[in-house]
């Protein structure tokens, strides 16, 4: 639904994207990643007809973002990233005038904005003035005016940026409840809500594509070795020698203690869970814990962004 | 064109819910009517003198219509609209810029020219508004005196016209900055400027006299209010409208590529 293809944006003499291409297929939510400044709105804006790339193509629902853009438009919502509105209008008004300027008329669209009024949780504030509603309701009223055409293709850049937990929480199970058979791009750098609403991530750093994949192979691929994290309760001190004995363990780290309970970190080359658990116990130590630790999209970023690991491609097999 | 009309309804119903447009219609309906009135009560005392003079009378050749409304009331509203229309176009463009919702604007699927347009004709039908205001006055006298409608038909095509040009002067100043005071200011210093070139005019040397009479707003409208139509002063008006929409485009297509 969306194809991104060797996408750069300048602006005067700096590269805001250089060279991006990827693909999204139809009924995925994307995660689109990036620190600050890594040029996620920027591909977002090309991607609406908004802004013309300076090289590169991209295509919607099949149509060329530069040469089609009304087709382009036609078959999209698009919520910027601080969610500009017109603050002197009624929600229903607003969600009116968004809707016959996407061609929608009559009844179709009466039953149209009826329907993301309900959708979006509108109802009870459609007769207010936008500029009087709190910045949870600000957003639903964004999310609302993109949906109204009923578009299969979605761009959403930040739609939590800004929000209180609670809002956030509503607006990102909203999103999970848009995603039917619609293609949905979501820009972020809150990776919490990547790993609750998206199958698939593409990653950016300094405009170009830093890793793109599914997050668990995405995961796998930045793991060298596996992490075993496990709390015991009152043990000796020299636990951690017994634990560097068993077979297969590289490395024993004390990660710290706390009434009584000593916390360990072992590293191996394969998943020792079974054995670290019964060499506990025939210590008769009180194993109060013990867990896989797999490398979280945090580490991912973080490695990603310092530049510790180079590019990685780990392309989805859809 | 149902799209135009969105726009439109929607940059009309923006002017009524803030105080722009009764501010506008306002100010011009007291100084409408202040002209007016005051033309009227001179009036009296000319034709008073005149009457004891009948040779005057006859070498001045003065009625209602052309003393009160084409020498007093049409001629001030080149000025009036001066001050007015600035204040009318300021916000089309640049308020969107500020509060960002041109970027929405610009991502849904309508064409540039029909958001121009749609924004030209809101200011437009304002204007429409503010022309049936001045409407009452010729009518008022009517129910008096009996009034010339032919050269009252051609002096409110000359002021539609030129407020059509006023306006789009406006609308093109609004397009180049987010800063509704700065589109505001150039958009008068734009105007000004046009009335500046009459007084240049008598001063500057016989080629360049004749050009910039030529480019003088006010002058333009001078045999529209005397009742002669010239297509040259239709082409004029017709061409500045026309010069000023192509500008506004290209500053809307340029906003883009700025991002």
């Amino acid at each position: 639904m969306i194809n991104v293809d060797n996408l750069s944006k300048f602006y005067g003499s700096v590269e805001a994207v250089r060279g991006i291409s990827f693909d999204v297929q139809e009924g995925e939510i994307i995660g689109f990643l990036g620190p600050n400044g890594a040029g996620k709105s920027t591909t977002m804006k090309i991607l609406t007809g908004y802004m013309p790339a300076s090289s590169g193509s991209a295509h919607i629902a099949g149509f060329d973002v530069s040469q089609d853009p009304l087709n382009v438009q036609k078959n999209l919502g698009y919520l910027p990233e601080n969610n500009p509105l017109y603050p002197e209008m009624t929600v229903k008004a607003y969600l009116d005038y968004s809707a016959s300027i996407k061609g929608l008329t009559g009844l179709e669209k009466n039953r149209s904005i009826g329907s993301v009024i309900e959708k979006c949780g509108l109802a009870n504030v459609e007769s207010r003035v936008i500029g009087h509603l709190s910045k949870g309701y600000r957003q639903r009223v964004g999310l609302a005016q993109a949906l109204v055409n009923d578009p299969p293709v979605m761009l959403l850049d930040e739609p939590t940026s800004g929000l209180d937990p609670a809002q956030i929480v509503e607006i990102r199970n909203l999103i999970k409840d848009l995603k039917g058979n619609r293609t949905i791009m979501l820009s972020t750098h809150i990776l919490p809500e990547v790993n609750m609403v998206c199958d698939r991530v593409v990653i950016i750093h300094q405009g170009r594509l830093a890793a793109s994949g599914e997050l668990d192979s995405l995961a796998d691929s930045m793991n060298e070795k596996n992490r075993t994290f496990l709390s015991v309760l009152g043990q000796e001190d020299n636990f951690s020698n017994v634990l560097k004995e068993i077979d297969g363990v590289e490395n024993v780290r004390l990660r710290g203690m706390k009434n009584g309970e000593v916390h360990y970190e072992v590293d191996s080359a394969k998943d020792l869970r079974a054995s670290l658990a019964s060499a506990v116990y025939e210590k008769s130590g009180k194993l109060t814990e013990i867990r896989k630790e797999s490398i979280t999209l945090e580490e991912i970023f973080v490695k990603i962004v310092s530049g510790e690991t180079g590019s990685v491609e780990e392309s989805g097999d859809e | 064109m149902n799209s135009v009309w969105v726009v439109c309804k929607r940059e009309l119903s923006s002017f009524f819910f803030s105080p722009i447009a009764y501010v506008v219609l306002g100010v011009w309906s007291l100084f409408m009517g202040g002209f007016f009135s005051s033309a009227f009560a001179q009036y009296g005392m000319i034709s008073m003198q005149l009457s004891r003079n009948p040779q005057l009378a006859a070498q001045y050749n003065i009625t209602p219509t052309s003393w009160i409304l084409s020498q007093q009331v049409f001629a001030s509203v080149s000025v009036t609209l001066l001050f007015i229309t600035p204040l009318l176009t300021m916000k089309l463009f640049s308020e969107e810029k500020k509060q960002g919702t041109m970027e929405m604007l610009l991502t849904y699927p309508i064409k540039d020219t029909q958001i121009l347009l749609g924004k030209f004709f809101s200011v437009v039908s304002i204007y429409l508004i503010m022309l049936s205001i001045l409407m009452i006055y010729p009518v008022l006298l009517s129910t008096f005196v009996r009034v010339e409608w032919s050269v009252i038909a051609s002096s409110f095509l000359g002021i539609f016209l030129m407020g059509c040009s006023f306006l789009s002067v406006g609308l093109l100043a609004s397009s180049w900055t987010s800063n509704q005071i700065i589109a505001a200011m150039s958009a008068f210093m734009i105007l000004l400027l046009s009335f500046i070139v009459e007084f240049l005019s008598a001063s500057a040397p016989a080629m360049l006299s004749a050009v910039l009479r030529q480019m003088s707003i006010g002058l333009h409208l001078k045999n529209f209010v005397a009742g002669i139509i010239d297509t040259r002063d239709i082409i004029f008006f017709l061409s500045l409208i026309f010069v000023c929409l192509f500008l506004s485009l290209r500053s809307l297509e340029s906003h883009r590529w700025r991002g």
